[in-house]
């Protein structure tokens, strides 16, 4: 059976991390995918803001996160994944701004990451096709970025995964980076070539897909195995709302319009047996802070409904 | 390249002489017929689609354009509601299609669009279907070089439009190649159709690249970026912005060396309007196809000229020099700010406007300045010709910053 995760965000806080731990455990999750981006939002970033938080030493990190990995531990929560601080490039910034997040954000993240014994971490591939030219000119920017990073995951044993995005055009969500899963395909199997270990794979985003029309078996079954970790959650199909799965429909057939049982198809095909992780921070905001147990536990009630769909077909999970 | 106006909205099946005087008063010479309006399979049994009706409005129809100097590059065969679960019509649909793909001849259109079958076929059945379908087709042409052009669909999800048949540039383009080899000669290519792509939110520069030179023609039409509408470019705009990524499109058209055919569908914006406004309507959608295919083929302005001279010394003098400054190097430009004089920019000199008045033979000079027409009027007051417009909007590539100079 699947491990079921959600990320910390929302639920787990620095103050208490021993009670947010415990209620995810009780409400049914058995992994976590640890927010590390909430200590270096992507708000501030694009507002060429930075605080403080990885002018921290290795150690001082460590030290500021040993009550989070402990609070996991006695709660029996896995850290299966991590959310890398976003964006890595801010088009317009300053070079120290963009050179900081590459020589000292995201190197520190990895460390954080292997610190938590987690294997995967979700990055953001850079958003320049729109300066650059091309998304291929972009993927280059973004390789450059990863080929920075790879050799220290190849050490600590991480897989980097790239999610796809989106970008906007107007008010309008279209297509951003890594949304070619084929293209997709072949990048991470040059990488892990390149470095003779798995230092890449893939973390699909079903929001992020649902914004840009992505026909998610197809997508799903192109990645195949290069498919580490997921990022799930639902949205109206135009705006990135994160929220609880077959939650929208558009007509009154009532019929969910986002395609989750292509998801679970895909998902099948190719045997996925990673962790059903669900990036849903934005639920906990939405509904009453007194509700939070029953929601957490309906999220994760989700978790087990995919879960049964996909047992006929297990696969095997890193980590 | 073709700009081609497709019918629907514009020209009435039953009284088609005002539309088609509207259009040919709007400067356009090529039309798009669309035999749906004429047979849909779906259709068929309802009362407004009785054949007889029907055969007497395409004979008129085809009486009135008999009459202009219009040109058909391309014709549109009848499509299947794309959210129909009907799947009692492929007989029909085949019959239908195959007497399209004659009339498309007999009008001398060069090419049919040709929508894929898909209701109620299973995704591992769904080549192998088309195949035998398109090929069909194919051999009801009676000329060789009729082209028959695949279109990208969108499929309904809970009432979401998300990525349907041949919406994949890589998986179409193997289509179409699989389908010529099977028809022994380029019989096959592919019509993106601009709309579909903005609901799916597709990268368009992708999808072409993908597609190379198996894209014979682009359907350029807009809408909310929800809902299959079919407005005027731009026409879709919210919050200051244009929703759709018409950036990507044309680099994508520039990218893939397209030559086909830009076919304008906005029959939704022309139909909003009044019928007295009408023709200021299509006057617009004529200089909005103009536009794209100027910046399509924005290389061809500048290949016109021995020489040129630019005139502007700001971004988008600086956007020109970093785009298409190693190809088309200019000789110097020329600015009104009279501090910039005798100043360098961007490696080129900038000079008073004097300097226009002797030019050497055959330069042409492109103003790098959005006041065009006040900058137009100054140079013809000095007797210069050979004026083009340069516009960066849609630039292969972009600075991450701006030149900013105080007033």
């Amino acid at each position: 059976m699947h491990n079921i995760g959600v990320q910390t965000k929302n639920a787990i806080t620095d103050e208490n991390p021993q009670e947010g731990f415990a209620l995810l455990r009780r409400t049914g999750f058995s992994c976590c995918d640890f927010s590390l981006n909430a200590y270096l939002t992507n708000q501030a970033l694009y507002g060429f803001a930075v605080n403080d938080f990885f002018d921290k030493s290795g150690r001082e990190l460590e030290t500021f996160f040993t009550p989070h990995k402990k609070a996991a531990e006695q709660a029996g929560v896995r850290v299966s994944q991590m959310h890398m601080p976003y964006p890595n490039y801010v088009p317009g910034a300053s070079p120290e701004l963009n050179e900081y997040l590459r020589c000292v954000v995201a190197p520190k993240s990895l460390a954080v990451c292997a610190f938590f014994g987690c294997p995967y971490i979700v990055v953001h591939g850079f958003k320049l096709a729109h300066h650059l030219g091309s998304e291929e000119a972009e993927w280059e920017r973004t390789a450059d970025f990863l080929d920075s990073l790879a050799p220290a995951a190849k050490s600590y044993g991480i897989t980097i995964c790239v999610e796809n995005l989106y970008t906007s055009v107007g008010s309008h969500i279209v297509e951003g980076p890594c949304c070619d899963a084929r293209k997709a395909a072949q990048r991470i199997d040059r990488f892990n070539e390149k470095y003779a270990a798995e230092v890449l794979g893939f973390c699909f985003d079903t929001g992020h897909a649902n914004l840009v029309g992505i026909d998610f078996e197809p997508f799903l079954t192109t990645l195949g195995k290069r498919l580490k970790v997921l990022h799930i959650h639902d949205n109206d199909g135009v705006s990135d709302l994160h929220q609880i799965p077959f939650t929208f429909t558009r007509t009154r057939e009532n019929l969910p319009s986002t395609d989750w049982e292509g998801f679970v198809r895909g998902l099948r095909a190719i045997g996925y047996g990673g962790v059903l992780n669900f990036e849903t921070a934005p639920v906990l905001t939405a509904f009453p802070d007194v509700m939070k147990e029953e929601t957490l536990g309906f999220i994760a009630g989700i978790g087990r409904y995919f879960a049964g769909e996909l047992s006929s077909a297990p696969g095997q999970e890193k980590g | 390249m073709n700009t081609v106006v497709s019918m629907a909205g514009i020209v009435s099946i039953l009284r088609p002489r005002q539309g088609l005087d509207d259009l040919a008063c709007a400067g356009f010479t090529s039309l798009m017929p669309d035999f749906g309006l004429f047979a849909s399979a779906e259709g068929m049994t309802e009362a407004d689609y009785r054949p007889e009706t029907m055969r007497r409005c395409y004979q008129n129809f085809r009486a009135e354009i008999g009459k202009r100097a219009l040109a058909f590059p391309v014709a549109k065969a009848p499509f299947l509601s794309l959210t129909t679960e009907r799947t009692d019509l492929y007989t029909r649909i085949v019959r239908l299609n195959r007497d399209c793909v004659r009339a498309c001849e007999e009008m001398g259109c060069g090419s049919i669009i040709v929508q894929p079958l898909f209701a109620g076929i299973a995704r591992e059945r769904i080549w192998e279907e088309n195949r035998a379908y398109y090929l069909t087709l194919a051999q009801a042409c009676e000329k060789a070089e009729t082209k028959i052009l695949l279109p990208n669909q969108y499929r309904e999800q809970g009432g979401h439009l998300i990525r349907g048949l041949c919406s994949d540039g890589a998986s179409a383009a193997a289509w179409i190649d699989r389908l010529n080899e099977a028809a022994g000669g380029e019989r096959f290519g592919f019509c993106m159709d601009s709309g579909y792509c903005n609901v799916c939110g597709q990268d368009m520069q992708a999808f072409a690249a993908a597609l190379g030179g198996r894209l014979k023609a682009v359907i350029l039409t807009d809408n909310d970026g929800r809902r299959d509408m079919r407005r005027l470019p731009f026409a879709g705009a919210c919050e200051l912005y244009s929703g759709t990524d018409w950036l990507s499109l044309i680099r994508g058209l520039r990218g893939s060396g397209f030559d086909g055919s830009l076919i304008l569908d906005m029959r939704d914006t022309v139909q909003a309007f009044s019928p007295f406004l009408r023709p200021q309507v299509l006057a617009l959608g004529r200089a909005v196809a103009d536009y794209f295919a100027m910046q399509v083929g924005i290389g061809n302005a500048l290949k016109k000229y021995s020489s040129i001279v630019l005139f502007g010394a700001g971004n988008m003098c600086r956007n020109y020099m970093k785009c298409y400054g190693t190809q088309y190097p200019p000789l110097f430009t020329c600015d009104n700010n009279e501090k910039l004089w005798g100043t360098e920019f961007c490696g080129l000199e900038v000079r008073s406007p004097e300097a226009m008045k002797c030019l050497p033979e055959g330069c042409g000079v492109f103003i790098c300045n959005t006041y065009y027409r006040e900058i137009e009027a100054q140079l013809r007051a000095m007797g210069v010709e050979r004026i083009e417009y340069f516009n960066d909007e849609y630039m292969p590539s972009y600075y991450f910053d701006r030149v900013r100079r105080e007033e």
